[in-house]
């Protein structure tokens, strides 16, 4: 009977709704937005999920290195999961298997309407004197989802309009939307809970603790972060419109971090940098050390040379020449100029002045923490290593040329960059018979000069830079070299042509092209072209000054000039 | 009424050339009594000039200057407000708007006032301006006319048509009762703020219609100026 | 109301000026026969010589250059415009705009003076120079005022009064043809040359009616004279009414001045210069010698003013109130009161070509030639048969007389009448009858 005994049939399945079907794509998750089909990691937020299939949802408060606040509302979809058919927030929810999200709805739209029509409830609409328009969105979103007049007539709440947080940032709290991103870097980021939000409802306000200022060294972020008008730089606040501003994708020069950062100039000024996302190098961060290291591109600039430039040229190369294989020369490199720069300088150095070491020059040491910050300031030590390297000259300090010019050994000197890491050397390095520098702006060195050539900074050229890591990266040219300036790349060309060399360079590719195989052992798989001279974001037509800002007539971009004030064709870009 | 043209072969009268001449010379020599023997009413308004004697039409340019419509766009200004300050706030909306690229600002701020920000600079180039009045109507904050009726006058050298915010910056006081000075605390003297309240009137975006809005400068005053200069 | 008294207080004053003026002109013409005599020639040697300073050279150069400013500023005043008044002396006065006259002057002086390489150099150098003089030298037969008793000598207001007169003016306007062709020829420009040519067959054609005009009035007065002329409009026909040739020959009149217009080729008869399209003669002319060529336009039209009011507008006679002037005035007065006359009389004329000038557009070129021969000439031809038959039949000229009343009320006849019903273009009422009511149907 044992076969009578069977064992117990398998219980029915107990009622209720059916589990859910397999995934349709194993490991990923599969959900429809608006229609369309999107395949995602298993996790992935569903602002980021929708961007990958190109569906925008708005948001304001959410940002994909903070951590979650949903308190703006401005990125509520409709989920076809969600209970009683509530709009869900598209940033706190994941991606789930078979969803149907909708976000251009007729109930998403109005929401989006309503949401923005609470945000701007007590907003002072004072675009004409914010420094965020332009870029602010508020205005974009109200262009997109809202354009209705207010319909608030009672007086709006009357909060601070200017309330300086700290040395870099101003907070105007009637603009501010309360969305905590700058609360939210300050204490996750960098753990340095500096900014609270203070009061209730509509007196609420962002505001550090009483007495206590915003002094974070990376305080600037909050400024980019800051989705609104509310918090702005006081060093950009009124300097000028964004959409004048035209971007160059290039490096902060302030650390050896080689953080990315866009370069937003006009005409042939800087304006601000702004950190450009880099997740090896600096994620999206910079210090505001950096962020302020753009300044010397504007100001104190050496932008003319005595006579010409063609003229002092030919008078530098005679006088290095007249010192050239007699041991009585030296040059010195600044690690601040850009691999092409010291190929270049190099190369006349070896082939044209005979020379066998360079010496280094370059900024002092500044502090250095954990984040970004590195403690040499030079952004290109490791590329004059390279350099050096290829070129077979030994690298000594500049403390070692400071000794050599006292003791009467080098009577000549070529700066190529006048940087030098500690003040006093430029008393020592004067007492040199000839002192041929190469100086972007104003300094010890450079006015102790007997032959002073103008060069040029980041901005007016190509580029390369090798930060501290070996980490070769691109930056591009934003503007023609100011006055007289040419890079170090073209000063050291022009000497090397007086001097008798062949080679022939009329931009920073070309130097790379012409030299960069000597490093390209040492660079594995850095190719020139790793930033494609393509999404360059170009500002409405620069501001003209009237006819008295030297432009030539009839032309409203600057033009590449020589000396003579003539448009120099061949150094505009190639098309 | 639709002009025809008479083919009609010339008769005997019209082919003798004489009469007509005759009845012209008539006419030419009225005309000539009329302009020289009688003086010209210097009415700078041609149509309400008294035509029943002389009838010359010239304006004797420099001196006398014909009133222009309302709505003419003439030479720039700066509108100040009550305690002389431009209304302008330095957002660059004229400059961005401008398609000839003749002005130039340069935006600084404003201490211990809520309008932060106002133009350190602001120079129009008359020379590169095209008159098209964009600026105008790009400005929110009615701080730009155009309303002056004046050319930008001659001048010997280029400089010379580079107008700065000096010269600019002239003409009655403007308010508006929404104007942010009057709303907050501002640098205003609790008087100068009762003054200007009380010029203050209701914001409109009524394009032209504000050309006629500030009292005792327009078109029409300058007209009745002139007027009262040649009368004397 | 001010600018009208000041206006005939203006004229006015011109006209005592020039009565005192022509006084003084007769004064030094004596003391130029006086000092004629002293040193042996006839008296008129020296009245001759003097009046050729004080007529030609002083009287007609100033009423040309004044005429230059005159022809802007009545243009201007035709035209419903102020004209020329930039110049202010003192800082205030425009003073008529004759300040102008100065600067124009220095502008034609100071210029520089341009000329194609290729011209024939001699020829170039000489045809202003042949424009000019023939026309001026017109001027030496005209009899501005009467011979007068002045200081014991008998002095005539006139440079010469030869027998010739008319015949000498026929011949120096014909002269002045080559001026202008050889203008356009020396200058070797085919523009220049195609104005020359324009300006030559014009002014040949009218040759023929002006000298055709005249004949009427030679038969007339029986006599080639000017000056006899001059006496001979003094005698009245009609009762009070003097003998002027304006009277005896509106028909005369007509065609003369007509082709006095076109000799001095002014619009509407400016085809051989046009300045502004076809361009002329003096196309490659500059400075002085552009201004000479100018200049000469004016002369012209003074000089034909002259000769108009000479022949047709009783020369010097005042017409109105002689007898009583006469009477009553010392002769030489008198005498500057007639000079006066017949320069008030030429700046009417003057004025009138102005007039004509400004309301009639240029002629076509086909036209020119047609009114001269078609309409001018048979009348002039017509003129003078009629003339002859009525002195044949009347010597005392006052049948003739009667003829010009009847031409002179017939030509106002003609102007007054209505030729064409107003509203004929509309093709209603007279312009049925022209076969135009087809234009009614678009109505």
């Amino acid at each position: 009977m044992a076969e009578e005994i069977k064992p117990a049939a398998a219980p029915p399945k107990p009622a209720g709704p059916p589990g859910p079907p397999p995934p349709k794509n194993p490991g990923m998750v599969t959900f429809t937005i608006d229609g369309r089909e999107a395949v995602v990691k298993p996790g992935t937020n569903l602002i980021e999920a929708a961007a990958s299939v190109g569906v925008g949802i708005p948001y304001y408060c959410w940002h994909k290195r903070l951590s979650i606040a949903a308190n703006c509302r401005m990125c509520l979809v409709e989920m076809s999961n969600a209970p009683g058919g509530k709009l869900m927030p598209a940033c706190q929810m994941a991606a789930a298997e078979g969803v149907a999200v909708k976000t251009d709805s007729p109930k998403v739209k109005s929401q989006q309407k309503a949401t923005l029509e609470f945000l701007l409830l007590n907003h002072p609409v004072d675009c004409p004197i914010c420094d965020q328009s332009g870029e602010c969105k508020l205005q974009d979103f109200y262009m997109k989802y809202d354009t209705q007049a207010s319909r608030y007539d009672q007086p709006k709440v009357k909060l601070g309009k200017r309330v300086p947080l700290g040395k870099l940032v101003v907070l105007d709290q009637e603009r501010c939307i309360l969305c905590t991103r700058c609360v939210r870097f300050l204490r996750e980021v960098r753990q340095n809970p500096q900014l609270g939000v203070d009061a209730r409802g509509s007196h609420s306000v962002i505001t550090t603790a009483p007495g206590l200022p915003l002094d974070d060294r990376y305080s600037g972020n909050v400024v980019d972060l800051c989705p609104v008008g509310a918090l702005t730089s006081t060093d950009f606040r009124f300097r000028g419109r964004v959409w004048f501003l035209s971007s160059a994708r290039s490096l902060c020069t302030g650390c050896a971090r080689g953080c990315n950062v866009f370069l937003d100039y006009m005409r042939d000024g800087t304006y601000r940098y702004r950190p450009r996302e880099n997740e090896q190098v600096n994620r999206e961060w910079i210090c505001d050390e950096g962020r302020l290291s753009y300044k010397h591109f504007n100001d104190d600039r050496v932008l003319s040379a005595k006579g010409g430039r063609a003229a002092a040229v030919a008078e530098a190369a005679r006088v290095l020449s007249a010192h050239a294989g007699q041991g009585t020369l030296a040059w010195i490199a600044s690690p601040t100029a850009s691999l092409e720069d010291l190929l270049a300088a190099a190369l006349v150095a070896r082939d044209g002045l005979k020379l066998s070491e360079v010496y280094v020059g370059g900024r002092p040491d500044g502090w250095q923490d954990d984040f970004l910050r590195r403690a040499d300031q030079n952004p290109n030590r490791a590329g004059l290593a390279m350099v050096a390297r290829a070129f077979g000259m030994a690298v000594k300090p500049a403390s070692e040329l400071a000794a050599a010019v006292a003791s009467g050994k080098v009577k000549a000197i070529w700066a190529v960059g006048a940087e030098l890491p500690a003040p006093e050397l430029a008393d020592a390095l004067a007492r040199a018979e000839v002192r041929v520098v190469q100086a972007v702006n104003e300094g010890a060195l450079a006015s102790a000069a007997t032959v002073l050539l103008p060069a040029s900074p980041a901005p007016e050229s190509d580029g390369t830079f090798v930060n501290f890591e070996g980490r070769a990266q691109r930056f591009e040219l934003a503007y023609w070299p100011r006055g007289e300036s040419l890079p170090h790349w073209g000063l050291a060309g022009e000497i090397g042509r007086v001097l008798g060399l062949t080679s022939r360079w009329s931009s920073a590719r070309e130097v790379f092209e012409d030299l960069g195989r000597r490093v390209a052992d040492q660079l594995p798989g850095y190719a020139w072209a790793s930033l494609p001279s393509v999404d360059r974001r170009k500002g409405i037509e620069p501001l003209p000054a009237g006819t008295t800002d030297g432009r030539l007539p009839g032309h409203r971009e600057r033009m590449p000039l020589d000396a003579n004030g003539n448009v120099e064709w061949s150094r505009l870009p190639n098309p | 009424m639709p002009y025809t043209i008479d083919n009609r072969p010339a008769d005997v009268r019209e082919s003798l050339y004489f009469p007509e001449i005759f009845q012209a010379i008539g006419l030419v020599v009225k005309t000539f009594w009329r302009n020289a023997f009688f003086s010209r009413d210097p009415n700078p308004d041609i149509l309400e000039r008294d035509r029943t004697h002389n009838r010359v039409a010239t304006v004797q340019y420099p001196e006398e200057k014909v009133p222009y419509p309302i709505g003419y766009r003439g030479l720039h200004r700066l509108v100040p407000r009550a305690d002389g300050s431009p209304r302008c706030v330095a957002c660059y909306m004229c400059a961005t708007a401008c398609p000839a690229q003749c002005i130039y600002i340069e935006a600084g701020e404003v201490e211990g006032d809520p309008i932060e920000k106002y133009p350190v600079k602001f120079v129009i180039d008359e020379l590169r301006c095209v008159v098209c009045g964009f600026c105008v109507e790009a400005c929110p904050k009615d701080a730009i006319r155009m309303d002056t009726g004046e050319h930008p006058t001659a001048t010997y050298t280029r400089e010379g048509q580079i107008y700065d915010e000096k010269r600019l910056l002239r003409g009655p006081p403007v308010s508006y009762e929404k104007d942010p000075w009057l709303v907050r605390p501002s640098r205003l003297t609790d008087a100068a703020l009762a003054a200007d309240r009380a010029a203050a009137r209701p914001f409109s975006s009524l394009g032209a219609d504000e050309y006629s809005q500030t009292p005792g400068f327009s078109s029409r005053t300058l007209a009745a100026e002139a007027k009262g200069r040649s009368g004397a | 109301m001010k600018r009208f008294v000041g206006m005939w207080l203006v004229i006015g004053a011109v006209l005592v000026g020039l009565v005192g003026l022509f006084a003084a002109f007769y004064a030094l013409a004596a003391l130029g026969a006086q000092a004629a005599v002293a040193l042996g020639f006839p008296g008129f040697f020296g009245s001759s010589i003097v009046n050729a300073i004080t007529l030609m050279a002083v009287t007609l150069m100033t009423v040309a250059a004044l005429l230059t400013v005159a022809e802007r500023k009545w243009s201007a005043a035709m035209q419903d415009r102020i004209g020329a008044n930039r110049i202010l002396v003192g800082g205030k006065f425009p003073l008529g705009g004759v300040p102008y006259l100065l600067a124009d002057a220095l502008k034609m002086l100071t210029k520089e003076s341009t000329f194609p390489v290729a011209r024939s150099k001699f020829l170039f150098e000489l045809a202003p120079v042949l424009a000019f003089s023939p026309t001026f030298a017109l001027f030496a037969v005209v009899p501005v005022g009467p011979e007068v008793r002045v200081l014991g000598q008998q002095v005539g207001m006139w440079v010469a009064s030869p027998d010739a007169g008319l015949l000498w003016v026929f011949a120096l306007a014909g002269l002045s043809v080559y001026g202008t062709t050889l203008a356009g020829w020396a200058s070797n420009s085919r523009v220049g040359m195609l104005g020359a040519v324009r300006a030559s067959a014009q002014m040949i054609s009218y040759e023929v009616s002006l000298g055709m005009s005249l004949v009427g009035v030679m038969i007339a007065y029986k006599t080639v004279n000017l000056q006899a002329m001059a006496i001979a409009q003094g005698v009245d026909v009609i009762g009070p009414i003097p003998a002027i040739g304006l009277l005896l020959q509106p028909l005369g009149f007509l065609v003369f001045f007509t082709s006095s217009f076109a000799e001095t080729k002014r619009a509407p008869f400016d085809l051989p210069e046009g300045e502004s399209e076809i361009v002329g003669y003096f196309l490659e002319y500059s400075g002085m010698k552009f201004g000479l060529l100018f200049l000469a336009e004016f002369v012209e039209v003074v000089i034909l003013g002259a000769i108009t009011a000479a022949v047709f507008l009783g020369g010097w006679h005042p017409i109105f109130f002689e007898g009583w002037l006469k009477a009553h005035l010392d002769p030489v007065l008198f005498g500057a009161v007639c000079a006066a006359a017949f320069l008030a009389k030429v700046i009417f004329l003057t004025w009138l070509q102005l007039i004509i000038r400004w309301l009639l557009p240029r002629f076509r070129y086909d036209q020119i030639q047609a009114l001269c021969w078609k309409l001018l000439l048979p009348g002039a031809i017509v003129n003078v048969f009629v003339t002859g038959a009525a002195v044949l039949a009347d010597p005392s000229l006052e049948l003739l007389a009667w003829i010009g009343v009847v031409e002179i009320v017939a030509i106002f006849g003609i102007t007054l009448a209505v030729a064409r019903p107003k509203g004929a273009h509309a093709g209603h009422d007279a312009g049925d009858a022209h076969g135009h009511a087809a234009h009614a149907a678009g109505h």
